[in-house]
This record gives structure tokens, sequence and C-alpha cells, in this order.
């Protein structure tokens, strides 16, 4: 490791450099951040920095306990939109101070999974399609957001701020080192769809989470304000963050079938047959919000219904149809989470899911043909989904308890929050009313 | 820092602490045949160094010829240093990339690190490699091209400067995690087309084109 230890001081050294971000994220995936002067680095690389590990539990905070973040060197960036002053990022490993991992930390969990699916042969490959909302800037709290536009699907919508919003995004988030496939107006005014290359899951959930935070710095730059959040506009369409998910055994896609009639291969057809098998207890992670499920299942094309299909739009998982001489294209595509997730669980949670319909071999269901597709349903609500997730042994086997429990007691203080809020809805129906 | 492996014992901490003066972290291997040292990852070193006198087995050509062999340490410049006087019995005088004869300085030594290096990669002894309008400073990670500087991460640095050090030779996809990586990374053989994208990427119009995919092999860096 000497050597990216190297790269990074001396970089630093070479660019005047001034202060570096430690990043980390918290149990819900929110970006946790401390700077730390260049004069620490050294010291910062070898033995780690010192914090609160209850800041990794989100609002919902056990105890405080000491736990050391040691950066990881290979994630070293500058930050682009930071021009006036050069300040450079690296992901953190958080570990207990005595070196072991540290089980709270969502890096260390997708890492431990992966190495699972190492053990097995396979790398596993993601591409992502994150949606998300553009508006003017905010106003008071719980207000309805302004649109920018009234441009719809793939609208070239030149008057708008939208292009040089996604020109600048784009460049930010090249710089950091994620390529970006596509980007495009989406369905609903003020929406953005881009499309992020595929990558190994570690580095695309590092870049979520980086592609998160440069796409609110490029919005703030032009005075607006970018969200993440599931649903923002009752009306239109929510934002949704599909997965484009194969295993690789070496330079081999392992999805990929000989037999054109098959959508995917054995091993392809046991991994997403055990995705769908738990797609309902892992629900609780990939639309982890209340307002997720106001997205989910409410029309817009959002899935429903545990399906998957070569045809339809609307279906939970979609498989690509095949491509002449594109073998190392073949894979599947999960439409049901949304971008404000914690990109490491969720990633964690799916590639587990699937080994498990490995190496059990489950069977894939059958096809759905129409869009309104038969099968179990999704969670309806966040209630349901935490109680599934937490009585979930896939979940608690690849998560471990501590983090679990951490989960859920977010969730459950979330829920018991709404519970005793009252809303726009009550007042409306109501007020009158009764 | 840059490793240094150094075979054979006679002259051993000697060499050592010429190596650590120069600024590489020398690691001395047993000389009971094995071609790594017990300590650290798989990493190639950036030099090897065939402490003659004394080598029986593996014999210096034995041992020189297993390491040009060697799928990770083929391309590893190696230097051949000769005890006092082992020119008259010509053993190790036709191995290696590099010869040297103790009593030997620092300086000497540096001179003949930078001969190696260039015979192996064909690179400066400053450390400073052009590509038209492309510089790569090795001593401190920076690329520029144009004067300007280009901010690369680590392995997208890493990937490059492999590939600018080794023109016109095609790398498969494994060879370059092998070599590249070299550590357990659970990307996959995917991993390296996905820096390749960034890397060229970053390079721009100019210098984009020098990375050659070569179909179903790998790719190639073309032009030094």
């Amino acid at each position: 490791m000497s050597g990216h230890r190297e790269f990074v001081l001396r970089t630093v050294e070479e660019r005047g450099v001034k202060f570096i971000r430690l990043w980390f994220v918290d149990v819900l995936g929110l970006l946790k951040s401390f700077s730390i002067p260049v004069s620490e680095l050294e010291s910062a690389l070898e033995e780690g920095v010192g914090l609160d590990g209850s800041s990794l539990e989100g609002a919902s905070r056990l105890r405080e306990h000491d736990v050391i973040a040691h950066p990881d060197p290979r994630t070293f960036q500058l930050l682009p939109w930071r021009p006036d002053s050069i300040v450079g990022r690296m992901f953190c490993d958080v570990r207990q101070p005595d070196g072991e991992p540290f089980g709270g930390d969502s890096r260390l969990v997708l890492r431990r999974v992966l190495e699972q699916a190492a053990a097995l042969g396979y790398t596993m490959q993601v591409g992502c399609e994150l949606e998300f909302f553009l508006f003017e800037a905010l106003g008071s709290n719980g207000a309805v957001p302004a649109t920018l536009d009234d441009g719809a699907y793939f609208d070239l919508t030149p008057q708008d701020v939208g292009s040089d919003f996604r020109r600048r995004t784009i460049e930010y988030v090249e710089q950091m080192g994620i390529p970006v496939k596509a980007s495009h107006h989406e369905v609903a005014p003020s929406q953005h769809e881009i499309q992020l290359a595929h990558t190994d899951a570690l580095s695309m959930a590092d870049a979520v989470t980086t592609f998160r935070i440069a796409v609110k710095e490029a919005a703030h730059e032009l005075g607006a304000y970018a969200t993440f959040m599931p649903k923002p506009l009752e009306a239109h369409p929510g934002s949704g963050m599909h997965l484009h998910i194969s295993l690789f055994e070496g330079e081999r896609n392992a999805f990929h079938a000989s037999d054109a009639e098959q959508p995917l291969s054995a091993a392809g057809r046991a991994f997403l047959a055990g995705v769908l098998a738990h797609v309902c207890e892992l629900t609780a992670v990939t639309n982890q919000w209340i307002n997720s499920y106001r997205r989910l299942g409410t029309g817009f094309e959002a899935p429903g219904t545990v399906s998957w299909t070569r045809r339809g739009a609307a279906a939970l998982v979609r498989v690509p149809s095949r491509r002449p001489g594109r073998a190392g294209g073949t894979r599947f595509e999960l439409r049901s989470p949304d971008p404000s997730c914690n990109p490491y669980l969720a990633l964690a949670l799916i590639l587990a899911a699937g080994l498990r319909g490995i190496e059990r071999g489950y069977e894939l269901q059958v096809e759905s043909l129409d869009d309104a597709a038969e099968g179990p349903r999704l969670p309806l609500d966040l209630r349901e989904a935490t109680d599934l997730f937490d009585a979930s042994e896939l979940a608690r086997e690849t998560l471990g308890d501590r983090l679990c429990d951490v989960f859920v007691a977010n969730k459950r203080r979330e829920l018991e929050d709404e519970r005793r809020t009252v809303t726009e809805f009550d007042r409306s129906r109501y007020l009158r009313l009764l | 820092m840059s490793d240094a492996w150094i075979y054979g014992e006679q002259g051993g901490e000697l060499t050592s602490r010429l190596l650590a003066e120069l600024g590489f972290s020398p690691h001395r291997v047993a000389a009971n045949g094995t071609l790594r040292p017990p300590e650290g990852d798989n990493r190639a070193p950036a030099l090897a160094v065939v402490l003659a006198s004394g080598l029986e087995r593996p014999s210096c050509a034995e041992l020189c010829a297993r390491l040009a062999a060697d799928d990770a340490l083929g391309e590893v410049p190696v230097i051949v240093a000769l005890g006092c006087g082992g020119l008259a019995d010509g053993i190790g005088v036709a191995e290696g990339h590099e010869l040297l004869v103790e009593p030997f300085s620092a300086e000497e030594l540096q001179a003949r690190i930078a001969r190696a290096r260039r015979t192996v990669n064909g690179i400066d002894h400053d450390d400073v490699v052009r590509v038209g309008s492309l510089e790569m400073n090795l001593a401190t990670y920076q690329v520029a091209i144009d004067g300007r500087p280009v901010d690369f991460t680590y392995m997208e640095y890493e990937l490059l400067k492999f590939l600018v050090t080794h023109p016109r030779r095609v790398f498969s996809r494994e060879a370059l995690l092998n070599r590249v990586w070299g550590y357990d990374y659970y990307g996959g053989a995917r991993t390296v087309d996905v820096h390749v994208r960034r890397v060229r990427a970053k390079l721009g119009s100019e210098h984009a084109s020098r990375i050659k995919t070569v179909r179903s092999v790998g790719y190639r860096w073309e032009g030094t």
C-alpha cells in the first residue's frame, strides 16, 4: 500500500492542496465529512483518525464509542467544485481501535460480501441510472418546490438551466473518475437522469455517494436545488435508481446464456431468482424512507409487484434483449431502488440475495408478459418493509445484528415521528368533514 | 517509496544501505531459491539487485533466467553486482540489464539503476517520460498535457505509467490486473476496461488514441 500513500502525499504537495476531506457514510448512506489540514495527512494515512462511532448510526444513536477512520488512498481525488482552494477527499474505512472491522461501517459490509463473491470466483459489475429533480432554490420547509421547466422525456430545453446544469454535473463527476454514459431530461418537469457507466460494486457505491454531492454542488452554483427525494411531486413520476447488475467470472460474463431462448445463463437465472425471492425483505434498504413508498407501486412505471420481464417497462426486473456480439453486456435491471438509499447496503444485500440463489439453486419464476404484473406485491409502506427486514435472516447474516438493529431503530423512529405528524392530508380531508 | 529486492548474501547489508540512501525500500530475498521476499504484497519491485558472489543454488544465471521468465517480474530491471575481482571469473557478467563491480558508491549505483531502467522501460534517468505534449513525472506522480496538470487517481496513474513504460507490447486484461493492481481486488478484469476508459477520457483527444484496444486480447500503448 506504500505506493498509494506516496502518491497521495506527493500529489498533495505538488498541487498545493490545503485540506483533505475524509468521507464516510452513516447507516442511512448520508455522507459525513471532516477536514484535516495537510500537516495531519501522513499520520491519518498511517494511523487513521479517531471519531465517535455513533456518528455512523443516523438519528438513532445508541451510545458514544471510539472508532478509527482509515482513509482509503485509492479513493483520493481533488474536488472539482472548489476552484478557489484545492481540496482533496478520500473515503474512509471505519475500524475498531484494535484494528478489527467496525460492524457499523456500510463500506466494510459491502467489502465483506464482495469477498464472499470473490471466494466463489465472481465479481459484481453495476451500472446505474439515477433520477433526481432540480428545483428553484427552496422556500420555506414543507412548501411545494417550484419547477424550473416544463420539459418532458428526452426534451432538449435550450432555454432552461437544466442543460448547463447537466453539463456541469457531468464535468464534475467525470473529473472525479466516474464515467457518465448518458444524460437526458426525464419524464417529469425539472426531472433529470444521469447514467453512470458500469464498474465494480464498491466503486459504484462510492460513485453514487460522490455523485449525489456533485449534483447538489453543481445545482447550488446555478442558484438551484437538487434533490434525490424519491417522490417530491404528487402528480409526476418519482425518482428511481435503476441498477444494471451482472456477475463476471474473470473476463466472462457469468449471466450470458449460450442458449438464445434463455434470458440468462443458469447461474444468472438462479441469481435473479435469489434477488426476487428476497427482494421484499430488502426493500426497507433499497427504499428506505416513508416517502419512498409514495413512488413504489403508484403508477408512472414504478414497480409494485415481484415480477420480471424481457418486454414490459413497469416490472420490477427487466432483462434487456440480447444484442449480437455483446455477450459481455448481459445483465438485468432492478427497478425498485431509489437514489436516496444507502448504496453500500443496497448492493451488499442484492449481491447476497443473488449468491444465495446460486448456492441454493433457486428456480426463477415465470416471466410476466404484461405490465399489469401478477406476483407477490412489494411492501406497501415503510412499516411493512421494516418488519420484513427486521425478521430477515438474510439481512442479519449479511449486515450483522448490530447494523440491522441500528437501521431498524432509525426506521421505527421515523415511523413514530410520522405517526405523530398532522399533515396536509389530514387537514384537507377531515377539517371540514368532521 | 519504490521497493528494491536484493538476492544473495555477500555485500547485502551495504547494498541495502545504499539503496535506502537512494530512496528505495530494500527487501532481502532468502538465497534458497524463492523469488519473492517473505513480507509485503506481491507487487513487482522497481528494481532487483543480484549479488553474484557466493551465489550457488540457484546460480546467478539461473536466478536471472527465472526472474526474466516470471510473469510478474519479467520487466523488473535487474542489476548484477560482482564481488571484488569478480570480472575475472566471468560469472554473472552476461546476466541482468546492468553490471556493477564492488566496491561501488551510491552515485555509481544510481547511474547503473538509471541505465538498467532505460534498457527495460525506455525511461530517462530523470524519471520524466514525454510523449508529444504528454509529460509524466514518475518521481512526483504528476501528469501534465501541454504543461497543464491532469489529475488521475492512483490506479489510473499506475495503469497509464505501466502502459507508457511498456510501449508497443500487448497486455491482456488479466496481465494488467496482475501487474498494475497486483493485490486482492474485487473488480475483476472488467476493472481494467473501466480504468482504460477513464484514462482515455482524461488524456483528451490528442493522446487517448495512443491506448489501442487489441480486439479480444487486451491493450497496447502506441508511441514513446
